[in-house]
């Protein structure tokens, strides 16, 4: 089923790419995902996103009046491909914008090399926040964006105990930090925490401690095959009925396919997209997606998050007449907003972050999702406060809360 | 110029040709490609650490890239904080990358090799070294100045190549860190060629085809194996630190599996313990997936890389450069031709007199041997069982005793082969019960086991220097005396011939050779007759008679023949433990003797 | 003190599921000397064999022994065609399962794709006190120990067993009795494999099928067959429940991390008093 998929969109993206390299074209952009590997469940929808999205643009009549023309590279979910291809598209295709990466590491990787030979970076990935830099756009929600409304809904709807279940890497420590903050802030206690390696895949003696802590509610933040395996122990284990469960990452790739249905069920996800989301942009959208792509698979948020980044740096280079970095930045800087199938997302001048709706969700039986609470245009916090990219231009870093 | 020259100053002629080229063309190369290349140089260092390792080692180590992820790592860090000092960034990115990855191996190797674990172990243990820095670097947070490591975003805002000095000094273009990292690489291969074709390396190639025979030389395998093991670390580090400031980020995913499976690939494919192999590895595998280029079999690398490595191991033994080698072999003339017509060894008692003086000015004079209530247990069965015995110079001395009646592993228990469990061994006025093995046959014992042990790879001249060697650790010296010995041998013409293509009987003579270039003062032969002609035998019985002479000789055979024409003391062993002792004479009147030679009662008659 | 009871018990549980992923490699290198680097993927390939046939209809419970099956037989071609050619090279045999490894996970990205349903845990719970522990995990206690018990029986009353032990312990005199020592070796690896694929069968609603899901058990697995030394059998079973158990009761009073940290630990410390394993020194053999 997978399978099938990976091939037909590997080669639709090379018709695309070809097709358009013999245009005329005036602006180049560079794509980098996984399009191999063990993250190209979300790096082939990434790329899809941006096929779809230069389509689009094109056929309403490009950048600056011509086709956009797109390089794409497989990162084969290997970090060092990222530092060679973001090298290859510089120095060999001379690209005028780049969109890559999914893990915060591709990130980093990227980040110095776009900014060392000014291009602009559209990152677009739900990540855990903190990233700063001139070059660089991030499309995606930022984890204090998430959980600032995540934990007050979790008290408000279960309780004021919390226990935090996070795999021991920044996505998930730099969560754990927003839990602590916002259920402070909002009357709440984190009775228990526990950080996870990579490749632990036997959670009973966390299932101990959680049925030690007796929380109201449980965070449950590990990464893909680790979080399925959880979820199916922590229902075998009879825990649900007691103790709700919540996550920003549950439904970002297709955890709610995977899971058992007793196991899905009633499990709390939040998001910046869900297929599910109701107005007209996202349903064109998704029928669009459909035609092109097939219905097997879930559109998942970083999809959405690749759409719009596309979407607002053509929008900006059309607005300042010029590909050119400094004026795209500039373009880009002056707050434009564009209607997405998540809700309107405005990009804001000082944190290059965005502003945009975060959606909470409820598993149902049949591996899908029902929408029960929209936060519209949500700000990251963390990030409008730490960075301020007009007032410091110089400013580059990778920002932790708390340090 | 003979081919032969040209043929060994190939390994350092080409690499140099190769850098004056690089240094000529550099500024003509593509960009992309110089900066794509550089990392395959950079991968070539790598590789060379593992060459050095497992190649030349005998060491499978699947942990080079945790050296190279450690130095890299390290040597960011220091960078980060002193270039902006200092302008120029290469002063403190290598040599931190490389003392790093030396000093990370030398924890890690210490652990192996002292801890004596078996070779499986050891590539098990350097793997699970890898992939637990993999698991724990993913949540390892730290700043050190400006350094910020942040776990799985890695580490970021690494220096490039910086060359100028003081503020404003520019990192370099992709053409001039190609150059640069060319340069380095050179200067690193050049530097381990040469100290790997002196003692050094002659030493851990020895360790490589014969571990207990390394050290039955009297060399401190351990140490050794430690040190090389440390140079490769600090070589993998020094690769680290210059693919930080290629990368300008590093991040844990340097750990993988993905990244430590292309080392061995590299080696595999350029040749084995050849060290430049290691750089035409990287370079081809490199090169090649340059040309097919990302796409439809891009994606497959990690299928394809799998694959080839199962193809190379399986037919691909020599890799490019051995399968070169091959072909220059063809045009060099056959050492071993000499082998055909060697003479049978004759003993020259004022040759032999004159070494074993030459060795009592070096070594002093014979010293006893003794043991006492010496004990030695494998499970239920007890082959050293309280034996007290004393052994002196000016008589040989035969050890005999049925099958199984302890006499090797009475000897080997003495040398340190096998570890006591009990009792003192005293060499001379010493005790030497807690010394380990390399350390008793410095002290004066040497042993030739009962199968012959020589380097097959090595010539039987340097069989014997090795031996020499490690008495006198001067080279000069060392061949002085291993000259003496191929000449009491009658290998003189011999003596570029290798050991592997001799016969049994010459391997024997070789070894027996190779333990009087160690100048001991206490000799254990164990059947040391085994495959010889019965001329050979009568000459080696005059051997041992001249040597006991001068030290003290202990003898086990199974050839009563030989026993009786050695004409000295015989210690009669049985089930372990002391049986009787006495003259050859007084013991074919022992009934008991004859009767616990059961079934072997005729031959004994003999006795 | 029920607290400490359940963790007794879910630690012993989590030490077995270690067991079970490890008999199988220590079967191979205690009877051929040959460590399977690809070990992790026969798992993995067992894994999705069963998923793969409940996919089709089959109840869990017989998709089992189609996964044990389909391992084996795959096992044993892997020995024809790569084990047998490098026996007695013991670098390269690690070098070339090591490329099997990656092979066949990248086979298994291709193939499957890195998501799979699940096959969900059977709903059921125990009550100890106040917690509460899911059933299946604590059923591979009995397993693990089931496991234990058949291979040893394989090994000491059959006739293969027998013959396996022998070619490995004297391999020429095997041959001269008319042991077919490489016919009895295919056997072994195939065996090996075959445990490999009845832990991913067993395991699978506990550790759903991913094609890096060999990765997560390999490196405890390796570590506690070295540990384990030459008596692999009672020594793999002996490190699995100190190491895995300990490590788990770690877990479950400090953090997850502590518990990884023991277990490493733990390694070092016992490979420095036995570096080739604790039971080196013991008198019997399996």
């Amino acid at each position: 089923m997978i399978k099938s998929s990976i091939k037909r969109v590997s080669v639709a993206a090379l018709l695309t790419a070809l097709a358009s390299g013999t245009a005329f074209a005036d602006a180049k952009i560079g794509a980098i995902f996984d399009l191999t590997g063990g993250l190209n469940i979300y790096g082939i929808q990434q790329n899809n996103a941006l096929q779809l999205a230069v389509e689009e643009i094109n056929a309403k009549g490009g950048v600056l009046g011509k086709p956009v023309e797109v390089v794409t590279y497989d990162a084969q979910s290997e970090l060092s491909k990222y530092t060679q291809y973001t090298n290859t598209a510089i120095l060999r295709d001379k690209i005028d914008v780049l969109f890559a990466g999914l893990t915060s590491s591709s990130r980093e990787a990227i980040r110095p090399i776009v900014r060392k030979a000014k291009v602009p970076y559209f990152y677009s990935s739900l990540y855990e926040g903190g990233a700063c830099d001139k070059q660089t756009f991030v499309t995606g929600s930022s984890a204090s964006q998430q959980m600032s409304k995540l934990i007050t809904w979790g008290l408000k709807k279960y309780g004021p105990k919390i226990y935090i279940m996070a795999p021991d890497y920044n996505f998930g420590t730099i969560s754990a930090h927003w839990i602590h903050e916002f259920a402070k802030a909002n009357g709440g206690e984190v009775v228990g925490e526990d950080f996870l390696a990579l490749t632990v895949t036997d959670y009973a003696p966390i299932l101990q401690k959680i049925q030690a802590a007796k929380p109201d509610f449980v965070v449950a933040l590990p990464v893909g095959a680790n979080q399925t395996g959880f979820l199916e122990q922590f229902a075998a284990a009879g825990l649900k009925d007691s103790i709700g469960i919540v996550s920003t990452n549950y439904g970002s790739g297709n955890q709610q396919v995977v899971v058992s249905p007793e196991a899905g069920k009633g499990i709390i996800a939040n998001q910046g997209y869900f297929m599910q989301v109701e107005n007209p942009e996202n349903e064109e959208f998704v029928q669009k997606w459909h035609a092109k792509f097939g219905s097997e698979v879930p559109i998942v948020s970083g999809a959405v998050d690749v759409w719009n980044a596309v979407h607002l740096w053509a929008i900006a280079a059309n607005k300042v007449g010029s590909v050119d970095n400094d004026k795209v930045i500039e373009g880009l800087e002056k707050g434009i907003s564009f209607d997405a199938p998540n809700g309107k997302v405005s990009i804001d001048p000082k944190s290059h972050h965005l502003n945009q709706n975060i959606y909470i969700a409820e598993g149902n039986t049949s591996h899908g999702f029902n929408i029960i609470e929209t936060y519209k245009s949500v700000p990251a916090v963390f990030e409008n406060e730490t960075c301020d990219l007009v007032a410091n231009p110089g400013q580059a870093g990778h920002y932790v809360p708390g340090q | 110029m003979t081919f032969e020259n040209l043929y060994k100053s190939f390994k350092y002629s080409l690499p140099l040709a190769l850098v004056v080229m690089v240094i000529a063309g550099h500024g003509a190369m593509d960009p992309y490609l110089a900066y794509v290349a550089t990392s395959w140089v950079i991968f070539g260092l790598l590789a060379m650490s593992l060459d050095l390792v497992w190649g030349r080692g005998g060491v499978l180590s699947l942990g080079q890239t945790a050296f190279y992820g450690l130095g890299g790592y390290f040597g960011a860090v220091v960078a980060v904080n002193m270039a902006p000092v200092t302008g120029n960034s290469l002063i403190w990115l290598l040599p931190a990358g490389a003392l790093f990855g030396a000093i990370a191996a030398a924890l890690v190797g210490y652990l192996i090799f002292y801890a004596r674990t078996g070779p499986l172990q050891t590539t098990i243990l350097t793997y699970t070294f890898t992939l637990v820095l993999w698991t724990l670097t993913q949540s390892f947070k730290l700043t050190v100045g400006d350094a910020v490591i942040g776990g799985d975003n890695g580490m970021s805002n690494i220096p490039g190549y910086i060359l100028g000095f003081g503020e404003g000094a520019e990192s370099a273009d992709p053409n001039l860190m190609f150059l640069i990292v060319v340069v380095i690489s050179a200067l690193a291969y050049l530097g381990v060629v040469r100290f790997m074709d002196g003692s050094f390396g002659r030493i851990i190639d020895c360790i490589r085809l014969d571990e207990e025979k390394a050290e039955l030389l009297g060399y401190d395998v351990r140490k050794f194996q430690l040190y090389n093991f440390l140079l490769a670390g600090g070589v993998a580090g020094l690769a680290g630190g210059l693919y930080a400031g290629w990368a300008n980020y590093l991040n844990p995913s340097i750990f993988s599996v993905q990244e430590a499976l292309l080392v061995p690939i590299y080696v595999l494919v350029g040749g084995r313990g050849t060290l430049s192999g290691a750089f035409v590895g990287a370079l081809l595998i490199g090169g090649v997936s340059f040309w097919l280029g990302g796409g439809a079999i891009g994606g497959q690398t990690t299928l394809i890389l799998g694959i080839t490595l199962i193809i190379l191991v399986m037919f691909l033994k020599k890799g490019l450069l051995g399968a070169l080698d091959d072909l220059c072999q063809r045009f060099l003339p056959d050492y071993n031709a000499a082998a055909r017509d060697m003479k049978p060894v004759e003993v020259d008692s004022a040759v032999v007199s004159k070494i074993m003086l030459d060795a009592e000015a070096v070594a002093g004079p014979a010293k006893s041997l003794q043991s006492r209530d010496l004990l030695k247990r494998f499970g239920g069965v007890v082959p050293v069982d309280h034996v007290s015995l004393s052994f002196g110079p000016g008589t040989p001395h035969s050890l005999i005793g049925p099958n199984g009646a302890g006499k090797s592993s009475y000897l080997k228990v003495c040398v340190g082969l096998y570890p006591q469990d009990g009792g003192q061994i005293l060499l001379g006025d010493q005790d030497i019960s807690s010394l380990p093995m390399y350390e008793r046959v410095r002290a004066g014992i040497a042993v030739k086991n009962q199968k012959p042990q020589v380097f097959p790879e090595l010539s039987v001249q340097e069989n014997l220097w090795m031996a020499a060697y490690s008495m006198s650790r001067e080279p000069e010296k060392a061949g002085e005396v291993s000259s003496a010995i191929l000449h009491m041998l009658g290998m003189d013409k011999q003596r570029e011939v290798s050991a592997a293509v001799l016969s049994h009987g010459q391997q024997q003579w070789l070894d027996i050779g190779m333990v009087l270039c160690l100048a001991p003062r206490v000799i254990l032969f164990d059947e040391p007759a085994a495959g010889m002609t019965n001329e050979e035998t009568r000459e080696l019985s005059k051997l041992v008679r001249l040597l006991s002479q001068y030290v003290t000789i202990i003898v086990i055979e199974h050839d009563m023949e030989f026993v009786r024409t050695l004409d000295g003391a015989v210690t009669v062993l049985h089930q372990g433990r002391l049986f009787t002792q006495g003259s050859i004479a007084k013991l074919r009147n022992d009934e008991r003797v004859l009767d616990i030679y059961l079934g072997r009662r005729a031959h004994v008659q003999n006795l | 003190m029920d607290y400490l009871f359940a963790v007794l018990l879910s630690s012993l549980s989590s030490a077995s599921i270690l067991l079970i992923a490890t008999i199988g490699l220590a079967v191979v290198f205690g009877l051929m000397g040959v460590i399977n680097l690809a070990h992790g993927e026969f798992i993995m390939f067992g894994a999705y064999a069963a998923l793969t046939a409940t996919q089709q209809g089959v109840p869990f419970i017989l998709s089992i022994p189609i996964a044990v099956l389909l391992t084996m037989i795959f096992g044993a071609l892997v020995e024809i065609l790569i084990i047998r050619r490098l026996y007695g090279r013991m670098f390269d045999t690690m070098l070339a399962t090591w490329g099997l490894s990656l092979a066949l996970y990248q086979c298994a990205v291709i193939i499957f794709g890195t998501v799979s349903p699940g096959i969900g845990m059977p709903q059921m719970s125990i009550a100890i006190g106040e917690y509460s522990l899911a059933v299946y995990p604590l059923l591979m206690i009995v397993v693990a120990a089931s496991m234990l018990i058949g291979v040893y029986y394989l090994l000491t009353k059959s006739v293969y067993g027998m013959k396996a032990r022998a070619a490995i312990q004297v391999p020429h005199m095997a041959r001269a009795i008319g042991i077919n020592s490489s016919n009895t070796n295919t056997l072994t690896f195939a065996i090996g494999c075959g445990l490999a694929g009845f832990a991913g069968a067993v395991l699978l609603p506990i550790v759903p099928a991913t094609p890096s899901m060999g990765f997560a058990f390999v490196i405890k697995s390796f570590l506690i067959v070295v540990v384990a030394g030459p008596v692999t059998l009672a020594g793999s079973a002996l490190s699995a429940i100190g190491m895995g158990g300990g490590a788990s009761v770690i877990s479950s009073f400090m953090t997850s991390v502590a518990g990884d940290i023991f277990f490493f630990a733990l390694t070092l410390l016992l490979l420095r008093f036995y570096p080739l394993g604790i039971s080196s020194r013991w008198r019997f053999k399996l």
